[in-house]
Order: C-alpha cells, then structure tokens, then sequence
C-alpha cells in the first residue's frame, strides 16, 4: 500500500476515534433513540417505527406550534439581524465620529451570555417596575406600557428584538468585513458616472457584499433554529406556550423523561436544518459575477 | 513497514479507549484509601441553612468519611437525577421529592435504591410518611418533611381596618377582594412565573371534590372518569380566571414569582398569598412590623373548607443501590437518623413546624392545633391521583396561558387528561390498556 496515502489516516487517528465516539455515534444514537419509546421510568427501549413522528406532525398541533413559532423567529430574527447589522456597518464605514467606539458598543452584547442578557431583559421588561414601562409612564405614555414578555401580543415580539439586539453586532462586524473588502475603485468610478447613494448601494455595495451576506444568513438562520436559552430564560416557553419553540420542547420532553419524543423533535430539527443547509450550501456555490 | 504502522494505529486505538475508560473510573473515592460519598441534591433538597453541610463536616470528623454535598438547581434536578440513575452515575445518595404515586417510577428503587426496610430508623419514621418512600412493602428513603399544608396566609391589620373576616366560601373570598382591591391592595398574591404556584388551588382542594362525590381519587385511579368530568375542579379554574379578570391578583400579575410574595406580603403591597406553616417567622423576620399580624385559612376556592394534606411530596434521600460504598451510605443514614442529630436538623432548618419523626416534639401553636381540630382533613390530590403530580409544571403553563387568554378551563382540563394517559401509556398502566 502507498505510504504517502496511509499517513494523512495515521496521523489523524485520533482525532476520527474521537470524532466518531463524540460526535457521530451520538447522533446516531439520538436518531435511532427517536425511533424507540426510550423513556426514563424504564429500562426497555422498545423499537415504535415512526410513531413519535406521527405524533409530532400529524396527532399533536401544540408540536406544530413550535415548529410555526420556530421558523417565525428564525425568519424574522434573520431578516432583523442582516437590515440592522447593514445598516450600522453602512453607518460605522461612513466615517461616523469614533466609529472603534460604537464599534466596540455595539458588538458587546454578542459577548455576553443569554443567561445575564436574559435576566437584564426580564428586569427591564417587567410590567410593574421595569425600566421600560416605567419610563413610559413618567413620559405620560401609559398606553405604551404592556406586559411585554406576559401577554400573548407582546411576549413573542419581545423575545425577538432581545435576540436581535444581542446578535446584531457580530453580524455588524461581518458586514464591516466585507464593506472595506470592496476596491473604493467602483465608488470612484460610479461618482464619475454620476450615481447617487441607492444607486451605489443596489448596484455596487450589495452585490459586492453577497458572499458576505450569504454567510450571515447561514449564521442567523442555524442560530434562530437552534434558538432555546433566549425564549427560556425570557419567557420559559410562556404565556401558555405561545412562544415555546422546538427546542424548549425537546427541553421539556426531556425534562419530563420522555428521551423518545424528545429524539424525535431533535431529529426533525436536524433534518430542517440539513435542509435548509444543503440549499445555503448550494447558493454559496454560485459565482457571483459583476 | 506496514505490520509497524498497523500495530501504531492499534496502540492508538488501545490508548483512546483506555483515556476514556479512565474518565469514568474512580468517582467516589479518593486515591488516599479515604471514602468520599457523593450527595446529589436539589437546592429545596436540603435546609437552605446548611445544618446538613455542617453536620456532614462532624461526621468527617468522626468517621473519616467525607459527604461531598453536589447542589443542583431545583428545576433542573428533578431532569438530572433522572438521567444520572438511567446512565448508572448516580451519586452515592441522592434525594428526590417523593410522593406514594410517583417515587416508584421517579426512582425504580428496586434497579436503584438500597432497601432499608430492615434498618432500625425506618421504624422510627412516621407512618403519613412510609408509604411515600415504600414499593412493595420495602422501604427505600429517608425524609425529613413535615407532611405539607398550603394555607391563605392574611394580613390582619388590613382585615381589621376593612371590617372583613377570613372567609368561607368562594363568594365571601370574591366579596373581600372587592373591598380590599377598593383600598388598591393586591387582594391575593399570585405567582404564575414561577410555573408551579398558580396550580395549588387545583389540587390542593382535592379533599372537596372526594368529599362531595365519594370514590372520585379511585375512579381517577381506574381511568373509569377523566379529570374533565371534575366538574369541581373546572368551578376552581374558573374562578381563577375569574380572580385574574377581576384583577384580583393585581395588574400584570403573570411576572410574579414566589420569591417575591414575601416582599409584596410583607410590605402590605399584597393582603393574602399561599404558604405553608412557618411562614409567619419568615415574614417577620425580614419584615418585623408583621410580627403577630398575620392569620391564616384554608383556601375557599371551590367553597372549599376541607384542609389538603399531602403527606410527602418533599424530598427524601435515597442510598445508590449501585454505589462503590453501599455500608458507608447506611452509616451516615444511621448516624443522621440518631435522636439528636434529627432534632439538630429540625432545629437548624427554615422554621418547618413539623418533621416526619414522631419523636421530635413540633413547634405548631395553638392556632394551628385549634384550626386543625376544628377543620376536616383530606390527601390532596396530586398525592392521591395518579399522574397529577408529573405535569404539575406543564398544568402551570396552561394556567397561565389561561390568565393571558389563549386557552380555556375545558382545554386545561383535556391537556391534564392527555397528559395522563400519555404518562399512563409509558408506563404500561393496565387502566389505560
């Protein structure tokens, strides 16, 4: 056998053993186990075929519920995060004042924990002596005040703009990236031709800036699926279960023992975002050319 | 060439294993030859005074043996321990909150529990309690809580100045929240952020609906009538959402947590909340103008005026049937079991009046004594009913979705019946076949 060929898997041995104990095997594992009743009040794990599946998609609508509410947030959160994230990077590249400060402001929620950032929020959102309701009401704005995470309107809404207060900074950061990326030639070139801003911004900045924007995209939209620590420390899934999400209710199947079901809504996780994936993935393949 | 590198890639195979098997060797014991047992614990597990740590130090200090006291979150222990017993990573001993119904699947104390039916102490508990750490006639933990009663704790100077009396039935209860809210007091503090407060009015009253239609836990028990058909129980709920809409809970009540009654309470924000007796000395202690202020009565939701006891329901602590140190475990239980170092728990916990060892003499007053004799008593519900008490949490989001306005009284009583026979379902009940 060809030495130069068997020493690339020598050397990464260790590593694929690792690889295949700690990552692969247990989502093998999970997937197998979302086919069982595997639960914690016994020892049997018996094989159901896809009754859990069944169960979630087609015998449940509180499940299609959090699989709505999930895509909700994934959409709207993403959108929220690229608009705002492009809209400070324009802002910070255009030679604002101090721009390494608001830089730094900016981007230092993206540092914090949701556990501290979620427990800030709940502060300032409470309805009797929160900052926000409070400050409201001294502007003699009582209509206003709401019960930002308590009630069915506000609570879903709320949990959003958190989340994308605290995730618009590293988005802006990328978007920064990308904006000094480009040749200040083309702007050169295109005042020359007379083009306004909008003009600059639809035919040079965005196009040049779709990789970039591709990117986020994948971030923001893995990250809204994969939402959990925002809507738990926020709301716990509350009022009801107006904003559970999948993987509060993979939290709470677990929680309540119930390892099956629980595999199986993360097994349907994984296969959305697989899709969802395997589509980003192909749109990154494609050139853009200008 | 080849035989060389196909015994490295074996050697480094060998070695990963053998690094992991390393990672679950030697849990409870130290390399000196000194035993260590692990205590895994919920917060609410153990006195939040630390007596139970303090005591633990002397008997390292006698015995050599070291309790290595493992602290978890309330919420997240019931999940924990559930995990750590089905992957055989328990610790040593491990406390769970018990009650007759559902310590049985919570533990599998036959696959995990060490039997102490043979154990002196196990004698020497009280008989309201055995039965909550016994399967099939084995006994397998050991508490120390006092059977548990939910009372509407009442601010008496507001009572007297409003010319109101504790009342005794569901319209007296409506009619002095009007006058108390009239003076803007929260009439009755609620809790729902906390997830589990909103839902004792529920269960809590238990006794009534057994009391008006005898046979009622027994036929819940045999899945020969659903909890939907509890008509009683729909009445409580209804006039829940009836105290929400009326804002007898006072105005954005849904972010309220426990924790905070205290303060709200003391501070005469809020005139009634629910607690459990001793809660007097913790109002007062941080709040020393409400020393001697506070009354009590049982909660008349419901035209209840029967008194809920739930005789477990808090947690007892379990020896790891697979533990390394199964003797040591037994030791420590014999040891803190002892007549003075019960007392000495008892006397250093939060101020609970009671303890489930009929040798330890209680610290209930008169009034309570008084109020017991004179109202009769029942087991709750979730201590009595099967599969109540498992989706306590999930019955306490419903209720809040009911209070927001997304759900119904009917709706909250099909989830509970859903939930049921979900539960009854994994575990192979014969009621639900």
């Amino acid at each position: 056998m060809n030495v130069n060929k068997i020493y690339p898997w020598y050397f990464s041995s260790g590593a694929i053993v690792l690889y295949l104990l700690f990552i692969v095997a247990p989502a093998l594992l999970g997937i197998y186990y979302s086919f069982t009743d595997w639960n914690s009040y016994s020892s049997e794990k018996n094989f159901i075929g896809l009754e859990h599946f069944r169960t979630i998609l087609a015998g449940d609508p509180t499940y299609l519920l959090f699989i709505k509410n999930t895509v909700l947030f994934t959409l709207i959160t993403s959108i929220a995060k690229t608009v705002l994230g492009l809209f400070l990077a324009l802002l910070l590249v255009s030679g604002v004042k101090a721009a390494n400060l608001h830089r730094m402001i900016i981007f230092s929620p993206q540092v914090l924990s949701f556990l501290i950032v979620g427990l800030v929020f709940k502060s300032l959102l409470d309805p009797n002596n929160g900052f926000v309701n409070v400050t409201l009401r001294s502007l003699g704005l009582d209509v206003l005040a709401q019960n930002w995470l308590g009630s069915l309107t506000w609570a879903m809404p709320s949990i959003m703009a958190v989340d994308t207060w605290k995730g618009m900074g590293y988005i802006m950061v990328l978007f920064i990236a990308g904006l000094l990326a480009i040749p200040r030639d083309y702007y050169e070139a295109a005042s020359i031709d007379g083009a306004g801003f909008w003009q600059k911004l639809f035919r040079i900045t965005i196009p040049m800036l779709m990789p970039t924007i591709t990117i986020a995209t994948v971030l923001n939209i893995t990250y809204g699926l994969r939402v959990f620590d925002a809507v738990y420390v926020l709301t716990n899934g509350g009022p009801g279960n107006a904003t559970d999400v999948i993987n509060t209710a993979v939290y709470s199947s677990f929680a309540k023992g119930y390892w099956g079901i629980g595999s199986a809504l993360s097994t349907i996780l994984f296969v959305i975002m697989a899709i969802i994936s395997f589509f980003i993935i192909r749109l990154m393949n494609r050139k853009v050319e200008y | 060439m080849r035989k060389r590198f196909l015994l490295s890639l074996v050697g480094a195979l060998l070695l990963s294993s053998l690094l992991l098997a390393g990672c679950n060797s030697g849990k409870s014991s130290e390399g000196s030859g000194k035993v260590t047992l692990t205590f895994g614990t919920s917060q609410s597990g153990i006195p939040r005074t630390g007596i139970m740590q303090t005591m633990a130090k002397e008997y390292e200090q006698e015995t050599g043996v070291k309790i290595d006291f493992q602290v978890v979150p309330d919420a997240q222990w019931r999940d924990l321990i559930k995990v750590k017993l089905a992957s055989g990573e328990a610790p040593d001993i491990f406390n769970v909150d018990v009650d007759p119904l559902s310590m049985p699947a919570n533990v599998r104390p036959e696959e995990n529990a060490i039997d102490l039916t043979n154990e002196e102490f196990t004698g020497r508990m009280s008989e309201e309690i055995l039965p909550t750490v016994s399967y099939k006639e084995k006994v397998y933990g050991v508490s120390f809580a006092p059977s548990k009663i939910w009372y509407v704790y009442y601010n008496k100077r507001i009572f007297e100045e409003l010319g109101i009396q504790p009342p005794t039935s569901y319209a007296e209860f409506k009619a002095i929240s009007q006058k108390i809210k009239d003076k803007d007091i929260i009439p009755f503090y609620q809790a729902p952020a906390s997830g589990w407060y909103q839902v004792l009015p529920l269960f809590e009253t238990g006794p009534n609906y057994e009391q008006a239609t005898p046979g009622t836990y027994e036929k819940l028990n045999n899945n020969e009538m659903k909890v939907a058909d509890l008509t009683q129980l729909k009445t409580v709920i209804e006039q829940l959402k009836e105290f929400a809409d009326l804002g007898y809970f006072g105005k954005d009540f849904l972010s309220n947590t426990v924790e905070a009654g205290i303060e709200a309470f003391g501070q005469e924000k809020a005139a009634m909340l629910l607690r459990v007796p001793g809660t007097e000395k913790e109002v007062s202690e941080a709040y020393p103008d409400m020393k001697d202020n506070m009354g009590f009565f049982v909660m008349p939701w419901g035209d209840n005026q029967t008194i809920g006891v739930n005789p477990g329901g808090s947690a007892a602590m379990f020896g790891n049937k697979n533990s390394k140190h199964p003797e040591e475990v037994l030791k420590f239980f014999r040891w803190i079991t002892e007549h003075d170092h019960l007392q000495r728990v008892f006397d250093g916990g939060e101020g609970n009046l009671t303890i489930c060892w009929p040798e330890i003499e209680p610290k209930l007053t008169q009034d309570y004594i008084d109020y017991e004799k004179n109202h009769e008593k029942g087991t709750v519900m979730q201590a009595a009913v099967k599969y109540i008490d498992p989706q306590w949490m999930d019955i306490g989001k419903d209720l809040s979705g009911m209070f927001a306005g997304a759900m119904t009284p009917d709706q909250i009583l099909q989830n509970i019946d859903k939930r049921r026979a979900e539960q009854a379902k994994v575990l192979k009940d014969d009621a639900w076949q």
